[in-house]
């Protein structure tokens, strides 16, 4: 049975994989005729140990993914008072709406022109439509933010 | 926005190629900010260490493993060096 697993699981990355360990402090032991016995060729110690118990879905991932990039829908549209309804299109074609919102589909528009500028050789014009790509990814971002600043007011301070 | 529209204001004839640069672009941003996120779950295996990344995640936000003694899955650390043992060839 794991418990405390924030404090005694590790892993690190190692190219497409991860490798999990586990933090001991003991030493693996066994039980023979009622008594608990230190088993000799195993771990001692503090150490990180490959994992020592198979969990059932223990391994929980968390990111961003490519996932619904294409939808039937317009995915900023309510339908009536409801949600939309989005069923994912795996071949997309002319007429699927780019899963995200307007901003960003703004942006994406941004991009589709920095690499057709690209294509043309024009790096300038590219590099200007990379930046308003960004820009318009930072707008999008921070409509779900608000940030709030102070700061005291000198006397006598002409703002 | 369909594709089309996207087409239309970026002046792009290809659709396949359109289809493809959207693709990008999303690889793009999801790689920066977060626009779509998921979690995945697997099984741990007694003696085993190596866990690929889902296939299509783009962006690792956290790992969590499932305490069994209260059923919650909680936020592992990333091990800031690797640790001396290589490979354990008797993990059990």
């Amino acid at each position: 049975m794991s418990f405390n697993t924030h404090k005694t699981w590790f892993y690190n990355t190692v190219g497409r994989n991860i490798h999990l360990w586990q933090y001991v402090e003991n030493n693996a032991t066994d039980t023979l005729a009622g008594i608990r016995i230190q088993m000799p060729d195993e771990y001692y110690g503090r150490q990180l140990i490959y994992p020592d118990e198979s969990i059932t879905s223990g391994l929980r991932f968390e990111g961003t993914a490519f996932a619904e990039a294409f939808v039937d829908n317009d995915p900023n549209e309510l339908n009536g008072n409801d949600e939309p309804t989005l069923a994912n299109q795996t071949s997309p074609d002319e007429a699927d709406h780019v899963n995200l919102t307007r901003m960003l589909s703004l942006a994406v528009v941004d991009y589709v022109k920095a690499m057709m500028s690209d294509g043309q050789g024009d790096i300038q014009k590219k590099e200007y439509y990379m930046r308003e790509f960004w820009k318009k990814v930072g707008d999008d971002q921070s409509n779900k933010r608000k940030m709030f600043m102070t700061f005291p007011v000198t006397p006598f301070a002409v703002k | 926005m369909t594709v089309l529209e996207i087409m239309e204001r970026s002046g792009m004839t290809n659709t396949t190629l359109a289809v493809a640069f959207i693709k990008d672009a999303i690889h793009l941003m999801q790689s920066q900010v977060d626009v779509h996120t998921a979690t995945w779950k697997t099984n741990i295996t007694d003696g085993t260490r190596e866990y690929p990344f889902p296939a299509n995640m783009i962006r690792l936000n956290n790992i969590s493993i499932k305490d069994t003694n209260d059923s919650k899955y909680k936020r592992i650390r990333r091990l800031a060096h690797k640790p001396v043992v290589a490979e354990d060839t008797d993990p059990e």
